[in-house]
C-alpha cells in the first residue's frame, strides 16, 4: 500500500451521542448523524460508472495527499511474515458502542457493520473489505449476477446456490431470507436506523408499517430470484445492498424479536464465522431461544468458524484466522499497552486514540514502526460557529475565526501528522480530491494569520473604532461546547488564546462526548461555538458532507446541522430560538444562506459536473458561508503485536478488516479467556 | 483577746517554683491552649508550612512577573515536540518544565494554591456557618426541628457526591449564564456550592450531639432563669464551649475538601483550565499517560498536594491535642 492514506469511516466520533430511540423517525435518527455516519436524504442519482470515477479522483487524492506528507511513521504495508491460517485475533474496546443493540436492521455503529460484513453476515454484493479505494468497490457476495431495466426501476437479483446458514439452521440462504430482511427496515417498531436509504425509493416502503409484513416493492419468484421494483432511478443502489441492515435474515429465528435490537442476541450466521454458541440454540420455537452464549454486551463477544460456510461462494473474504474474541476493557491505556505486550493481537475495534508516550515508542522505534498502521478516517474535526448567535451572526467574524485559529498547534493537540492532515476545507480529499489544493484561510505553516484575522474583524459590525479586534459586549464570555479530555481539553487553552487576539473571549465548558453533542443537537441551547465534533463518511461520496448543511439537518433536538445554515422563520419558531433568528436576520430581511437548492443540483449531477459541482458547493460553504473551521482531516490509528502475519483496513467499516488479517498465535477461539 | 490573738495566722505558703516572688497564675484557656500546642513540633512545622503557601498564593502574581516572567495561562506551543508532548522539563526558564500547550508548570502549581485555598477555606467557611447554624437549631429545639435537620443530613450523607456533581456539572454548563438564573455557575463558584453542600452535615452532626448534652446543663438553665432568649442562650451560652471541637473539626475538614476540589477538577467538573488547579493538573499529566514522558506535569501539582494536606492534617492533630487534652497527646 506504500504510503497511502485510505478512506474509513469514522471511529472517535461514532462513540459520540446518545443511543437512538426506537419511535420518532427523524429527529432521532438524525442522531445517528453524530456517530459519524451519513444519512442520505434525497435520493442520490450516481450510476456505478460514476461512483468509480469518484473512486479513482479519490485515488489521486489519496497518493497526493498521503505521500505529499511528512513522514507518518507505520505505513500501511503488510509484514513480509507469510500469511498465517488459524489461530484468534483477540481485540479489545473501551465499550461496544452499539447504537441498535447489534440487531442488523437497526444497528448504525460502523463498526459493527464491520463484524457484520467481514464475519456474520452475507449481502446480496459487498466490499472487498479492504483498505483505500479498492476497499469501496461493490463486489457481488450471495448475488450471482444482476441486471437492471432500461428505465432503472427493476433490478434482479439472481443468488448463488451453497450459501448455507450456520447450524442449527443448516439451510439455504434464499430470497425470501433477503426479502424479510426489507420486511424488517419496514417496520416502525424495528427501528431501523438508516432506513431512509430503502424508503421511498423502493416501492412500497416507508418505514412506518404497524407490523412485519411483505414489501410490494419486492417480488422472489423463486428461491434464487429476487427482484426490486423502485420508485425513482437510484443510480448507487449497490452501495445501499451492501449495508448491513439488507442482509438476508432468517425469518424462524428473527421473526422472534419485534422491537428493535432484541435480536442482537440471537444475529444468524450466514459468513464465515459464527457468534461462538450459536449452534446450541434450540430453534424449534421462539420460546426455546436463549441468548447466544458467545455474546455478553458488556463483557465480550466471540466468533468462532461456521462449518457451513463455503469459500467457493466468497471472492471477498479470506477467513484466516480460526476466530475473534474482542473483549471490552474501559482502560484505554491499558489496551495499547496489553498490544504492546502481545497480551492482545491488536487494536482494532474503536480503542480511543494511543497515548502520546506510547504513539511515541511506535514512532522513534525501528522494531515498532511497522507495528503502527495509519489509515484515512475520511473525516473532518471542525470548529462550529452558529449563524444566530452573536458575534457568530456575522460572517467577518467567522472569516477571522478561520484566519486565527492556529490549525498547527490543534494538530499537535492531537499528536501531530500522524493523527491527520491539517483540513482547509469541508470535504476530506479522499471523499472530493479538489478540496486537497483549495485554502481559503491559508496561513503561514497554518499557524494562525492574526493579521489576516483582525482584518476581517475590521469589517463586522462587532468592531466599531475598526482597530481589528471586536469591542462589543457580546464578544465577552461567549461560550464554546468542548470535550473534557484529551486531545479536546488540550485544544481548549489554543483555542481560547487565538480567539482572544480579535477580541473574543470564550468561555469554554467542557463535558464528556456524549453530553456534549447532545449540547449541540439542541437547537434551543443556541451553542455559538464548538469544537467538540467530527464528521465521517457512510460511503465515499461528497453529499454525505454537504448533507450537515440542509434545512432538513435542523431538527429541535436532534439536529446535525448546528451552525443552522439555512433555518426558516417556521423552524426557528418550532424550536423557540424565533429571537435569535429575527436579530440575526433583521426580522427576515437577510434570510440566513440556504444550500438546499444547490444540494439537489449536485446530487443529480454525473461524471465530472458532479465532482465540479461539489467543489463549488464546498467552496461556497467555505466562503460565502463561513459555518465551520475545520482543522483535522482525521486518520485512524492501529496498533499490532508481533502475532499478525497479515494487516488489512477495512474500508467501508472503518475498522481491522478481520476477514483478511492473519495471526500465528495458534489460539484456539473456544479457549480464550474473555473474564 | 488571748494571747494566741496576737499573731496574725500565716497564710499558707505557695510552692516555691524556683521564682521566689511569683504568685499563682490565672491561664486563660487559651494561653493554655498555645503552651501546649507549641511543645507539638510537628504541628508548628504544619502551621509554618501553610503559613509560607498562603504568602506564596498571595504573591502569585508577583512570582510569575518577576521570578519565572510567565504568566499561569500563557502557552507557548513551540516548547512541545512534534507529536504534542512537552519538550522543556525542568529548566533554568522553566524551573518545573512545560505542560503539553506550553505553560510554565511552577507558575500554574504557584497559582494552584491559591485555587486550593480559596476553595478550601470558602467551601469549609460556608460548610461550618450552616453546620453549625443547622446543628445549634437541630440540639437546641429538638422534635420536629431535629427530625428534620437530622434527616435532612442523613440524605445529604447519603447521596453519591461525584454522580450528583457531575451531574449539577453537566446541567450548568449548557448555557452560558449556568442555572438556577445564573445562581449556580460552572467553574469555581460551582465547586465550592458542592464542596459546601456535602460537608456540612460532618460539622452539624458533631454541633447536634455536644448541644443536645449541652443544653441540659446547669449554666443553661441559670441563663434561661434570669430571661436570656433562646438565640442568645444558643449562640452566647452554649457555642463559646463548641469552640474547641468546632476549630479542630474545620482544621481537618479543610485538607479533605482540598482534595475533593482535587477529584472533581481531576475529573474534569472542577475548575476551568484558565484557573491552575492542582487536581487539574494532575489530571492532566496522569491522562494519557503523559507522566511517562513528563514526569514534572505531575511530579509538582503532587506534591504541594500532598504536602499541602499532609500540613493541615498535623496542624489539625495538633490543635486536637492541645485543645482536648483528653485524647492524649
Amino acid at each position: 500500500m506504500g504510503c497511502a492514506t485510505r478512506w474509513t469511516q469514522g471511529r472517535e466520533d461514532e462513540l459520540g451521542g446518545e443511543e437512538v430511540g426506537q419511535d420518532e423517525a427523524w429527529i432521532h435518527e438524525s442522531t445517528g448523524f453524530d456517530k459519524g455516519r451519513m444519512k442520505e436524504r434525497g435520493e442520490v442519482v450516481t450510476t456505478k460508472r460514476t461512483a468509480k470515477l469518484l473512486a479513482l479522483v479519490a485515488v489521486l487524492a489519496v497518493l497526493a495527499t498521503a505521500c505529499g506528507g511528512e513522514g507518518e511513521g507505520g505505513e500501511s504495508e503488510t509484514p513480509s511474515v507469510e500469511v498465517t491460517q488459524g489461530g484468534t485475533y483477540r481485540t479489545s474496546a473501551e465499550d461496544f458502542g452499539f447504537t441498535g443493540a447489534f440487531d442488523p436492521t437497526g444497528e448504525y455503529l460502523g463498526s459493527a457493520w464491520g463484524l457484520y460484513t467481514s464475519l456474520l453476515l452475507r449481502n446480496l454484493v459487498t466490499y472487498k473489505h479492504v483498505g483505500g479505494v479498492e476497499g469501496d468497490d461493490i463486489v457481488p457476495d450471495i448475488a450471482e449476477s444482476w441486471e437492471t431495466s432500461a428505465d432503472g426501476l427493476t433490478w434482479t437479483f439472481h443468488l448463488k446456490s451453497g450459501v448455507e446458514w450456520g447450524p442449527p439452521l443448516n439451510r439455504d440462504v434464499t430470497s425470501a431470507d433477503v426479502e424479510y430482511a426489507f420486511e424488517r427496515i419496514n417496520a416502525k417498531s424495528l427501528a431501523a436506523q438508516y432506513g431512509y436509504y430503502y424508503t421511498g425509493v423502493i416501492e412500497g416502503m416507508t418505514g412506518q408499517e404497524k407490523a412485519i409484513k411483505p414489501v410490494s416493492g419486492i417480488e422472489t419468484p423463486d428461491d434464487s430470484t429476487i427482484i426490486f421494483h423502485l420508485v425513482a432511478p437510484t443510480g448507487d443502489l449497490l452501495y445501499r445492498l451492501a449495508m448491513p441492515a439488507t442482509a438476508p435474515m432468517p425469518k424462524e429465528v428473527a421473526g422472534c424479536f419485534k422491537r428493535a435490537g432484541e435480536y442482537g442476541r440471537y444475529v444468524m450466521s450466514s459468513g464465515p464465522y459464527m457468534i461462538k454458541g450459536q449452534d446450541e440454540l434450540d430453534v424449534s420455537s421462539c420460546d426455546t431461544l436463549e441468548p447466544i452464549s458467545g455474546f455478553d454486551p458488556t463483557k465480550y463477544i466471540v466468533f468462532v468458524r461456521n462449518p457451513n460456510y463455503d469459500p467457493a461462494t466468497d471472492e471477498s473474504r479470506e477467513a484466516n484466522v480460526d476466530g475473534v474474541v474482542i473483549t471490552i476493557n474501559t482502560n484505554t491505556e491499558d489496551i495499547y499497552n496489553k498490544v504492546l505486550a502481545g497480551e492482545l493481537d491488536g487494536t482494532g475495534y474503536p480503542a480511543g486514540e494511543p497515548p502520546a508516550p506510547i504513539l511515541r515508542q511506535y514512532l522513534t522505534d525501528p522494531e515498532l514502526e511497522d507495528k503502527l498502521k495509519i489509515d484515512s478516517g475520511d473525516r473532518t474535526w471542525y470548529i462550529f460557529m452558529n449563524l444566530l448567535v452573536p458575534p457568530f451572526d456575522d460572517i467577518h467574524v467567522r472569516k477571522a475565526v478561520n484566519f486565527v485559529i492556529d490549525k498547527a498547534a490543534l494538530q499537535k493537540a492531537w499528536g501531530g501528522p500522524s493523527h491527520g492532515e491539517i483540513a482547509t476545507s469541508i470535504e476530506p480529499p479522499t471523499v472530493l480530491a479538489t478540496t486537497a489544493e483549495y485554502d481559503p484561510y491559508a496561513t503561514p505553516n497554518h499557524e494562525g494569520d492574526v493579521q489576516a484575522a483582525m482584518d476581517e474583524m475590521k469589517q463586522s459590525k462587532y468592531d466599531a473604532d475598526g482597530d481589528g479586534v471586536c469591542d462589543a459586549d457580546v464578544c465577552d464570555g461567549v461560550l464554546m461546547i468542548n470535550r473534557n479530555y484529551p486531545p479536546f481539553s488540550d485544544m481548549s487553552p489554543v483555542i481560547q488564546d487565538n480567539l482572544a487576539q480579535i477580541g473574543i473571549n470564550i468561555k469554554v465548558r467542557e463535558l464528556d462526548s456524549s453530553t456534549a453533542y447532545t449540547t449541540d443537537q439542541t437547537v434551543e441551547n443556541l451553542i455559538p461555538i464548538a469544537a467538540n465534533a467530527g464528521w465521517g463518511k457512510d460511503y465515499a461520496d461528497p453529499s454525505t458532507f454537504a448533507v450537515l448543511f440542509l434545512e432538513s439537518g435542523i431538527s429541535c433536538t436532534g439536529q446535525v446541522n448546528y451552525s443552522e445554515v439555512g433555518m426558516t422563520q417556521a423552524q426557528a419558531e418550532e424550536c423557540n430560538v424565533i429571537d435569535a433568528w429575527n436579530a440575526a436576520t433583521s426580522n427576515g430581511q437577510n434570510p440566513l444562506p440556504n444550500v438546499d437548492e444547490k444540494f439537489t443540483e449536485c446530487n443529480a449531477a454525473l461524471g465530472d459536473a458532479r465532482t465540479t459541482c461539489w467543489t463549488e458547493f464546498d467552496q461556497y460553504l467555505m466562503e460565502e458561508v463561513v459555518p465551520w473551521a475545520p482543522y483535522l482531516w482525521a486518520t485512524v490509528l492501529s496498533t499490532l503485536s508481533d502475532s499478525v502475519t497479515k494487516y488489512e483496513f477495512d474500508q467501508f467499516a472503518g475498522t481491522i478488516s478481520y476477514s483478511r488479517i492473519a495471526v500465528d498465535n495458534g489460539l484456539d477461539p473456544n479457549t480464550v479467556p474473555v473474564g | 483577746m488571748s494571747q494566741v490573738g496576737t499573731q496574725p495566722i500565716a497564710e499558707p505558703h505557695a510552692p516555691d517554683f524556683g521564682e521566689p516572688t511569683a504568685q499563682v497564675m490565672g491561664r486563660s484557656p487559651w494561653e493554655l491552649f498555645w503552651r501546649r500546642f507549641r511543645q507539638d513540633r510537628v504541628a508548628l512545622v504544619g502551621l509554618g508550612f501553610i503559613a509560607v503557601l498562603m504568602l506564596v498564593a498571595i504573591s502569585a502574581p508577583l512570582i510569575a512577573r518577576f521570578v519565572a516572567h510567565h504568566g499561569p495561562n500563557e502557552l507557548n506551543t513551540n516548547l512541545t515536540d512534534a507529536i504534542g508532548l512537552p519538550a522543556v522539563g525542568p529548566s533554568k526558564a522553566y524551573w518545573l518544565g512545560v505542560d503539553t500547550v506550553g505553560r510554565d508548570v511552577f507558575v500554574r502549581t504557584v497559582y494552584g494554591a491559591r485555587t486550593s485555598l480559596t476553595v478550601a477555606f470558602v467551601a469549609t467557611g460556608l460548610a461550618v456557618t450552616l453546620g453549625i447554624v443547622l446543628g445549634t437549631l437541630a440540639g437546641f429545639f429538638g422534635g420536629w426541628v431535629d427530625t428534620l435537620v437530622s434527616r435532612v443530613m442523613d440524605i445529604v450523607l447519603s447521596l453519591p457526591v461525584l454522580l450528583l456533581a457531575l451531574g449539577i456539572s453537566a446541567a450548568c454548563s449548557i448555557k452560558a449564564t449556568g442555572c438556577l438564573a445564573g445562581l449556580v455557575q460552572p467553574g469555581v463558584p460551582l465547586v465550592i456550592e458542592i464542596i459546601a453542600l456535602f460537608t456540612w452535615p460532618y460539622i452539624g452532626r458533631i454541633v447536634r450531639g455536644q448541644v443536645l448534652s449541652l443544653r441540659e446543663k446547669e449554666f443553661v438553665e441559670a441563663a434561661r432563669s434570669q430571661g436570656f432568649t433562646n438565640p442568645a442562650i444558643m449562640f452566647r451560652e452554649i457555642l463559646p464551649n463548641l469552640a474547641a471541637s468546632i476549630i479542630v473539626y474545620t482544621t481537618l475538614i479543610i485538607p479533605s475538601n482540598i482534595i475533593f476540589e482535587a477529584s472533581l477538577s481531576f475529573l474534569g467538573i472542577g475548575i476551568p483550565f484558565t484557573t491552575p488547579s492542582w487536581g487539574r493538573m494532575i489530571s492532566d499529566a496522569a491522562g494519557n499517560q503523559l507522566y511517562t514522558a513528563a514526569w514534572w506535569m505531575l511530579l509538582a501539582p503532587g506534591v504541594a498536594l500532598v504536602m499541602t494536606t499532609l500540613a493541615f492534617n498535623l496542624v489539625g492533630d495538633g490543635l486536637r491535642d492541645a485543645l482536648d487534652p483528653r485524647t492524649g497527646g
